[in-house]
């Protein structure tokens, strides 16, 4: 099983977490194309991909660089770096 | 005895045909690509030559023939959709699956056994009577049943679960079938190169050459082919494909795990499989049994097993059919299933003029075998989707219609 | 005739202890420490089993856990391996798969049709006429499968534990034990696991004879047994490597789950059959399998054997025979004797014939080996012209070895053929995985304690990220021990590639022929290595038979995934100790006590009704015909809450505290609706769809204050929405803290025109309407507990939703049951609840919802603010769905009196012999005395003027009349019932 080492909370087991999907920033202004090409396409190749995972012991979201592929996380992002404003 | 069996015993020495060709260099150009020797890149190939003349093909396999998901699924044939339009091609499939052996003259072991989808909440009996609405209306049979019909049919289970989660009743689908996969392949693989195909195993395409909008040829680790039509037919491998077109797709890659027990002799002729408990088992003609869950949760391009799965997949076994404690797991594998946000598949003509997409076959792929080689041979063709595919077109997404498998289909298999 | 020897050195016997069992109904004894098959080879009986396919008779092959035709049979299990499984008293235990009894297995008559039955026969035939396939394949699955189940059997389950480690030695034999000790020095926490009830391995059936491997075994033992840093685990397989060196041990009791930082595999290598006619007969076994005989269970394998090798082994083996009491008939050495050692010159002096250049071509015997033919062999065919015979009952194969590399490749590692040593050899490992001893290629002794020391020393290396010193170096033996051929053609064939499956030379020459020349297309058609064993006995030959049969070398012939398990593993041990959590509200008890029948509602149980005891079988509830006992029930509860007062514990709803300066915000991004502009002390629905548009959850969010919220969320749904609102804080950068307070709140909602009268004198609250109006929310206490009420409407009536500690939730409960006497009051459940709410229109999210329904679809564009706000998930979605709507959800009425068969949920719409929709809600609506519902309609039909078919079990179209929701009380007058009639 996998181990994901986290910053926090140290060694822990895929088992305690959620996936959450692929880390995405919606466009806020879009022609329905666009818009409909954010709702449902996916990096779908192997590769480097940014992941929310959800540590339910803790109540805590991470996001993860992973090498799909291996199976190797390659880094834990700060989260800062997804953020974004959306509209009042 | 069968004749047959006679008439092999009686020759000295054996002189069976290959069923496969001998590995030889590509040719410069052919009139369709098929990347991918799965069932589905096979039986295109087949339609392509028995149906519509078209010869001039060759099938790109970067591994060996049916050794991507059609080597590693559980078997199983149904057609007890949710959606009319998944009703109508898995049935299509079905039908076409029923006459495999004769048509190819290849015994497929295609069983029929019964198929039970059990129900252990109300809401899950609610979404099978809806099923059982749909597929009755298109003439399928399938019906909900009551705990007694099941006792009846599969007495050896425990309808109480070990005393949570009971069974409530199930949907039954008597057309269920199981296929020796590999077989389903294979018989595709021999008759479409006795008429003609070209089948190129250990042949990875490593890019799709396009001139303007248009597909022009594959460039693979042994060479440049030209060709006017390509089409895509590698399930797990989708993404890797598509990309190298910069064609975006909804698809994400999620391992599905399964496992087989020591054989034993035979005592079980239906197909179990419960949605809630995330297991499916039936057992082969080899006796084994045939087991697998729903899948793995993350995104993972890799066909490694992990033991978890298999402690999830037995601890909930057990509390249907407590006896199979006493037996034990002989070997656990893995497939990387395509899976798209609606549990469809995405079929046919994509915005890149002469590249077809086959695609998104999550753990569906199988029971789709026949069907999607024929009707994408037709497409191939004629250039226009067949109609049963036309709901499974790549642009429903940008169109949000998006087909309504996603409530059936979680465990079904 | 009993072939039990004086006690050995190392036997594994307890003497003292002498076990009775049963075999095919005879009377056997054996020792405690027996295996099964040792038991009976002490015994004299050497046949043990019959193959899987043709039925012939085996004995003993490897007795290694490879022994797939010994398998037995008891009355409690099937498939029992009899090489390791330990004799217990009073077996009783009968022969596998065979037809009649082992020693008159009518199936036998497969074997003598083995010429009509081709590899891959069975896809070649029994298709046509299709009509007989299914009777041709009852015969096919009954003469397939080995054991019997009995579907009778009860349960097993054994407990699981969890073990931790620095590094994992899988192997304790001379290297593994010598990596465990040099990596245990360097200060690492060593976990040392065999799979054999006693550790020593090779080091002890291999070389008990050697005298210079007395000490050394001696002092391993004692020092990996007594080293405080190592935990020495006999009798443990490690069923596979898993990600991140993950190693589940199978024991005895049970699986340990053991997570190491590293891991060493000293498995040491697999020894492999010669492959000529009739090399499964009993009494034709690896020489390793006889010295396991004679070292651990003290068995005498044969009275006269010949030994068929091209290795040193095979000699030594034949030394250890002599000193058996065997006579040892010949040495036939399919190579040359002049690598072979001083063994080698030992046999010779003790007078024993050396056959070199020279190969078994057939053995011959009925139910056991009685003869075997010897040929001159050129490395690659036998000479038959000049083949001779030698009277033998035991045949001694010692021609090479294939290395137990499943856990490296399951790992990801590689290997590559070395043709010095004719074997498979790690090349390429992965990070933490290291591999030594035979495995690796070190065969001599000082080779495999040098080896060890080496991946020991690299393991702590690697453990401590310190450099790796250059010297540490492989110690691979420079001579073959495999032949690159073991295999002899015979015309008339049963020369075994594969036992498990039966499969001769000819049938993977054919399948290859036949165009299956692909090592993986090959175990497809022909099965070879598919069997219980796996192929650790047949997939090497199978590879040299297919890189000779295609011309291509062993690297590029390739070899099949091995895939755990290493050893089949009993599901027992998979499946752990049941654990099947469930959650109960505070009030659990009190519902059982007062009749409730419970339903599952994920992991929380909820009541479905109450059947209280003094009521069963009170009729004509409501006037509504002819109800079941549970259908009134359920009526009763309605009418109680429409007419008087019902209480239902909602405990289940997901409940979330919303903190801080952007909750507003959070709401706002996260519901379709405003949730900032919420007044104080009042509340609003709350829906929340996923960024396509698909209605996901929904609830109530309450304005606790100006920084402050509580929200709830439908049961279901509650951890996934605490989820999504905890990620939306971190993706959007918002000042908000969430708790989730599912669990420590319970809720409860009181419901009916009463609710006030009841509630007013228990609570500080100010219920006037004024204070507290229609989706009003306050804090106060009730009956001296803290409260949150919040005047909800979901059932149609006046009413509160009570949230308080769990801890007191009992208390209220009992006190609002006790009070609220006087007005009638009744508990209610789910059931009830779904009927009140249907009067009212209200949807439940996932039944009359589905994967795909947006909220113009359940008809609620009320909910969906497009205009005025300028962001919500999934609003561009929404924007584009609005003129798209497919389908909506409407209302709809049976006749009134309806008499007629029932339509049920999911029953479908028929519009002109076409689908048009279905059904998602319909229930009795004693307010209105006649079936109402709500169904999913397609839009064309929507649009229309048409009524409504639905076609019900029999087929048959019954109209149903499309209407306006809510049914009930459209005006919501209910909600102040009581104030209105008090006026």
């Amino acid at each position: 099983m996998k181990v994901f080492d986290c910053p926090v909370i140290g060694p822990r087991p895929i088992s305690e977490f959620d996936y959450g999907g692929e880390v995405r920033r919606p466009p806020m202004e879009a022609d329905a194309p666009s818009w409909a090409a954010y709702v449902f396409n996916r990096q779908g190749a192997p590769g480097l991909l940014r992941e929310w995972w959800y540590h339910r012991p803790t109540g805590r979201w991470y996001v993860m660089e992973r090498d799909t592929l291996k199976d190797e996380v390659v880094r834990f992002i700060d989260l800062e770096e997804v953020r974004y404003d959306i509209p009042a | 005895m069968p004749w047959r069996l006679l008439k092999y015993g009686l020759k000295s020495s054996h002189n069976e045909p290959r069923f496969f060709p001998e590995a030889k260099p590509l040719k410069p150009h052919y009139d369709v690509v098929i990347i991918g020797g799965g069932g589905h890149g096979m039986a295109c190939a087949y339609y392509l030559a028995k149906e519509h003349g078209i010869t001039n093909v060759a099938v790109l396999e970067q591994g060996y023939i049916g050794g991507g998901n059609t080597g590693r699924n559980t078997t199983i044939v149904r057609s007890n959709y949710l959606t009319p339009e998944g009703v109508k091609f898995y049935d299509t499939s079905l039908k076409l699956f029923e006459d495999l052996s004769d048509d190819f003259d290849l015994n497929i072991f295609y069983s029929t056994r019964g198929h039970f989808t059990l129900a252990h909440t109300d809401s899950a009996l609610r979404t099978m009577r809806w099923r059982a609405e749909v597929n009755k209306h298109h003439g399928i049979e399938s019906e909900v049943v009551d705990r007694d019909f099941i006792a009846k049919e599969v007495p050896y289970m425990d309808l109480d679960c070990a005393g949570t989660h009971p069974v409530m009743g199930a949907l039954y689908h008597a057309p269920g079938a199981v296929a020796r996969h590999d077989a389903v392949a294979w018989g595709y693989a021999r008759g479409a190169y006795n008429r003609g195909v070209e089948i190129h195993q250990k042949t990875r395409v490593t890019a799709i050459r396009t001139q303007g909008d248009k597909v022009t040829g594959v460039e693979t680790d042994r060479g440049f082919v030209s060709c006017n039509k390509v089409v895509s037919m590698v399930a797990g491998s989708t993404p890797r494909i598509t990309s190298m077109l910069g064609l975006e797709t909804p698809i994400e890659i999620f391992p599905l795990q399964a496992c087989v027990s020591e054989p034993v002799k035979p005592f079980m002729d239906t197909i179990v499989v419960s949605g809630s408990l995330h297991v499916y088992v039936s057992q082969s003609s080899r006796g084994e049994m045939v087991m697998g869950a729903s899948m793995d949760p993350s995104v993972l391009h890799s066909t490694r097993s992990s033991f978890n799965f298999v402690e999830g997949l037995t601890d909930q076994m057990i509390d249907l059919f407590p006896f199979m404690s006493r037996m034990k797991v002989m070997r656990q594998w893995a497939g990387m299933s395509d899976i798209t946000p609606d549990f469809a598949p995405i079929m046919g003509k994509t915005p890149i003029d002469g590249f077809y997409l086959d695609a998104g076959w999550g753990t569906w792929g199988f029971k789709a075998t026949p069907v999607s080689g024929k009707t994408l041979a037709w497409t191939l063709a004629n250039d226009r989707n067949h109609e049963l595919i036309e709901p499974f077109r790549l642009s429903r997404f940008t169109d949000f219609e998006l087909v309504g498998e996603k409530g059936a289909a979680s465990v079904g298999h | 005739m009993t072939s039990r020897l004086d006690p050995q050195p190392l036997e594994w016997l307890d003497r003292s202890e002498t076990l009775s069992f049963e075999f095919e109904g005879k009377a056997f004894t054996g020792f405690a420490g027996d295996s099964i098959s040792s038991a009976l080879l002490a015994s004299g009986q050497t046949l043990l089993g019959r193959s899987f396919k043709y039925h012939r008779p085996r004995g003993v092959v490897t007795l290694a856990n490879h022994d797939v035709n010994a398998l037995f049979q008891s009355s409690e299990e099937p498939n029992i391996r009899g090489d390791i499984t330990p004799l217990t008293a009073g077996m009783s235990l009968t022969a596998c798969n065979v037809n009649g009894s082992l020693e008159k297995d009518r199936d036998q008559i497969i074997g003598t049709l083995s010429r009509f039955l081709p590899v891959g026969f069975y896809y070649k035939t029994f298709h046509n006429p299709k009509k007989l396939f299914p009777m041709w394949e009852r015969v096919i699955r009954e003469k397939a499968g080995l054991g019997t189940i009995d579907t009778r059997w009860s349960v097993r389950r054994q407990a699981k534990t969890y073990g931790f480690c620095d590094l994992l030695v899988i192997g304790a034999g001379a290297s593994g034990m010598q990596a465990a000790l040099s990596a245990a020095e360097q200060g690492l926490d060593v976990v040392l696991v065999d799979e054999n009830p006693q550790i020593g391995g090779s080091l002890d059936y291999q070389l008990v004879n050697e005298a210079n491997a007395a000490p050394i075994r001696e002092r391993l033992k004692a020092a990996v047994q007594n080293h405080a840093n190592i935990r020495v685990l006999p009798a443990h397989l490690a069923c596979g490597w898993y990600t991140d060196h993950y190693v589940p041990l199978l024991g005895p009791n049970g699986i340990i789950k053991m997570r190491a930082r590293a891991v060493i595999s000293a498995t040491g290598v697999m020894e492999q059959p010669a492959v000529f006619r009739n090399n499964d007969l009993p009494g034709v076994m690896m020489a390793s399998a006889a010295q396991r005989l004679i070292v651990r269970y003290a068995v005498k394998p044969g009275q006269r054997g010949v030994v068929l090798t091209a290795n040193s082994e095979g000699y030594r083996a034949a030394l250890d025979m002599v000193k058996a009491g065997v006579d040892v008939a010949a040495v036939i050495d399919m190579g040359s004797a002049n690598s072979r050692g001083v063994w080698a010159d030992e046999i010779r002096q003790q007078g024993i014939r050396v056959l070199e250049q020279h190969a078994v071509y057939e053995a011959k015997g009925k139910k056991r080996l009685t003869q075997i033919v010897a040929a001159p062999f050129d490395g690659h065919t036998c000479e038959p012209s000049k083949a001779f015979e030698i009277d033998a009952d035991l045949l001694l194969m010692s021609v090479g070895w294939a290395p137990a590399a499943q856990l490296l490749y399951q790992a990801g590692g590689r290997l590559a053929y070395d043709s010095t040593l004719e074997q498979l050899l790690p090349q390429e490992l992965p990070e933490g995985i290291f591999a030594c001893g035979r495995l690796n290629g070190a065969f001599t002794l000082e080779q495999r304690l040098a080896d060890g020391e080496r991946a020991g020393a690299e393991a702590a290396v690697f453990l401590k990220d310190e450099a790796l010193p250059a010297e540490l170096a492989a110690c691979r033996d420079r001579e073959a021990h495999s032949h690159p051929w073991p295999i002899v053609d015979h015309p008339g064939g049963k020369n075994f590639i594969d036992f498990d499956e039966d499969l001769q030379l000819k049938d993977l020459v054919n399948a290859a022929k036949e165009g299956f020349d692909n090592i993986e297309l090959m175990k497809r058609f022909s099965t070879v290595g598919m069997g219980p064993s796996q192929g650790k006995h047949a997939n090497m030959n199978g590879i040299r038979v297919l890189a000779a049969v295609t011309g291509r070398s062993i690297d590029q012939t390739g070899s099949t995934t091995a895939r755990p398990m290493f050893h089949p593993v009993p599901v027992q041990a998979l499946a752990g100790r049941r654990f099947r959590p469930e959650r109960l509200t505070a009030m659990h008890q009190w519902h059982l006590d007062n009749g409730a029948r419970m339903m599952e509602a994920g992991a929380w149980l909820r009541p479905e009704y109450y059947l209280p005891t003094s009521e069963t079988g009170v009729s004509d509830a409501a006037g509504a015909g002819n109800l079941s006992i549970r259908e009134q029930a359920i009526l009763r509860e309605v009418q109680a809450v429409r007419t008087g007062l019902g209480l239902i514990d909602v405990s289940t709803l997901g409940k979330i505290e919303v903190m801080g300066p952007d909750a507003g915000k959070l709401l706002d991004g996260s519901y379709t609706m405003r949730m900032s502009n919420i007044k104080q002390d009042m509340t609003r629905y709350a829906l929340m769809v996923d960024e396509s548009g698909v209605i996901v959850d929904d609830g109530i969010a309450a304005r606790v204050a100006e920084d402050r919220f509580y929200v709830s969320a439908t049961t279901s749904h509650a951890d996934a929405t605490f989820r999504t609102l905890s990620r939306h804080i971190v993706e959007w950068g918002l000042d908000v803290r969430l708790v989730n307070r599912t669990g420590s709140l319970a809720a409860m909602n009181l419901a009916g025109p009463h609710a006030r009268k009841l509630l007013a004198p228990l609570t500080d609250i100010d219920l006037s309407e004024e204070n507290f109006p229609y989706l009003g929310f306050k804090e106060g206490n009730l009956c001296d507990v803290p409260v949150r009420l919040i005047r909800v409407g979901f059932v149609g009536e006046l009413g509160y939703e009570i949230h308080l500690p769990v801890a007191s939730a009992q208390r209220v409960w009992n006190t609002l049951m006790e009070q609220g006497a006087e007005y009638g009051i009744r508990p209610f459940g789910v059931e009830a609840q779904r009927v009140l709410r249907l009067e009212k229109g209200h949807i439940i999210v996932g039944q009359d919802t589905d994967g795909l329904t947006n909220p113009f679809e359940a008809n609620m564009p009320w909910a969906v603010p497009l205009k005025s706000k300028p962001w919500f998930t999934g609003k561009p979605s929404l924007a584009l769905l609005k003129a798209r709507c497919q389908r909506t959800l409407r209302g709809f009425m049976l006749p009134k009196g309806y008499s007629g068969e029932l339509p049920k949920e999911c029953h479908l719409l028929i519009d002109s012999g076409d689908i048009a929709g279905r059904i998602t809600s319909i229930a009795y609506s004693p307010s209105l005395g006649r079936y109402i519902g709500l169904a999913m309609v397609d839009q064309p039909l929507a649009d229309s003027d048409r009524l409504y078919q639905v076609r019900v079990d029999s087929g048959a179209l019954i109209p149903l009349e499309p209407c306006a929701t809510p049914f009930y009380d459209a005006e919501g007058k209910r909600q102040t019932v009581d104030l209105t009639e008090v006026a």
